[in-house]
């Protein structure tokens, strides 16, 4: 399988995927999916009961509008930038043997008192400070006048396979790679075809036959192939070479996941070979 | 409720510019121009902004 990159932003990449199947392109896309570990809330510590603030003199409840698991849910949600070379599984790590460790966890602090409306951006990280969260303006939970929140939260690297909020992609899919054959002694000029293209890729060309645009864009929904009476024209999707495209979620990079994903689909790979050789 | 963080169909975060999707239709804008504008491609995604009821505030009374 050749993979040509096609677009490679930090969130967002397109791939052409040629020498291929779909059979391998979906198991690609299903590492992107649920294999690639990122960093996430799993952790959450409430304070119960009043949060005094003694500059105030004033005593706040650390009842929300929303139930503490609830809040606990939507911090798991959010994204929080990943280095995979820094940390371990914490099952797995040696360091702390599962305790909790800067190897394999960070702590995050969230104290805020209302009335106000509490973002991902209030999430501190305790003793490291380039971990703050990806989108800073994502609505947690909002508190009225006299009430507070003051919440520890451990985040820790996990796969999506056990749950989503550890998904770091997101629109992962692909499509068969598109051909347009238009025979041109058929073609009487109607331009049905240009009308009905929903993503508009067939035009006219100076010399007054019908080409196409831009190939990747179609959809292969066959509408020109329906609406053309003289059955000038033909769509087909190739098998051996596809389009595969995804966007992230700012754990990771589109160019990290992609070799990550690549990683763990080769040692997918080695690990049925070995298999199979101690059958025989 | 409250806007819930990612889309409920492919996990893609949306609440981070649900603020600024809801100020710019108030002012008027139509919702598919603002969608696009934030780049919400898929459908997925913008109905979980268009179909947002944000009751939050009402409950924040009792
Ligand atoms: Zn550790
Ligand atoms: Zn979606």
């Amino acid at each position: 399988m050749n993979i040509e990159i096609r677009e490679m932003q930090e969130r967002k990449a397109k791939l052409i995927l040629s020498d291929a199947n779909p059979t391998l392109a979906n198991a690609l896309r299903r590492v992107l999916i649920a294999d690639i570990p990122s960093l996430a809330i799993e952790t959450v510590e409430f304070h119960l009961g009043t949060i005094g603030d003694e500059a105030e003199e004033k005593e706040y409840q650390s009842s929300t509008p929303l139930f503490d698991e609830i809040i606990a849910h939507r911090l798991g949600m959010i994204p929080i930038p990943t280095d995979l070379d820094l940390f371990n599984f914490r099952e797995e790590c040696e360091e702390c043997g599962g305790e909790g460790c800067p190897n394999c966890t960070v702590i995050y602090s969230l104290n805020k008192k209302g009335p106000c409306t509490v973002y991902s951006g209030d999430l501190i990280p305790v003793g490291e400070t380039d971990l703050g969260v990806v989108d800073d303006l994502i609505p947690i939970v909002k508190l009225s006048d006299d009430q507070a929140i003051l919440i520890y939260a451990i985040a820790e690297l996990g796969t999506a396979k056990e749950h989503a909020k550890w998904q770091s992609t997101s629109g992962v899919g692909y499509k068969y790679y598109p051909e347009i054959s238009i025979d041109s002694d058929k073609c009487d000029n109607c331009k049905d075809c240009i009308d009905i293209c929903p993503v508009d890729i067939l035009e006219e060309s100076e010399d007054g036959e019908i080409i196409v645009s831009d190939i990747e864009k179609c959809k292969i929904c066959k509408s020109c192939v329906e609406t053309c009476a003289v059955g000038a024209i033909d769509v087909k999707g190739r098998e051996d070479k596809l389009i595969l495209r995804y966007e992230t979620d700012g754990t990771l990079d589109a160019e990290t996941i992609l070799q990550k994903g690549l990683e763990i689909l080769q040692e997918k790979f080695n690990s049925v070979i070995e298999m199979v050789e101690d059958i025989e | 409720m409250i806007i819930p963080i990612r889309c409920f169909t492919c996990g893609k975060v949306i609440s981070n510019i649900y603020e600024v999707y809801q100020s710019r239709v108030e002012r008027g804008e139509e919702p598919k121009e603002v969608l696009d504008d934030l780049d919400i491609e898929r459908y997925c995604c913008r109905r979980m902004l268009l179909a947002h009821q944000d009751l939050i505030d009402e409950l924040m009374e009792y």
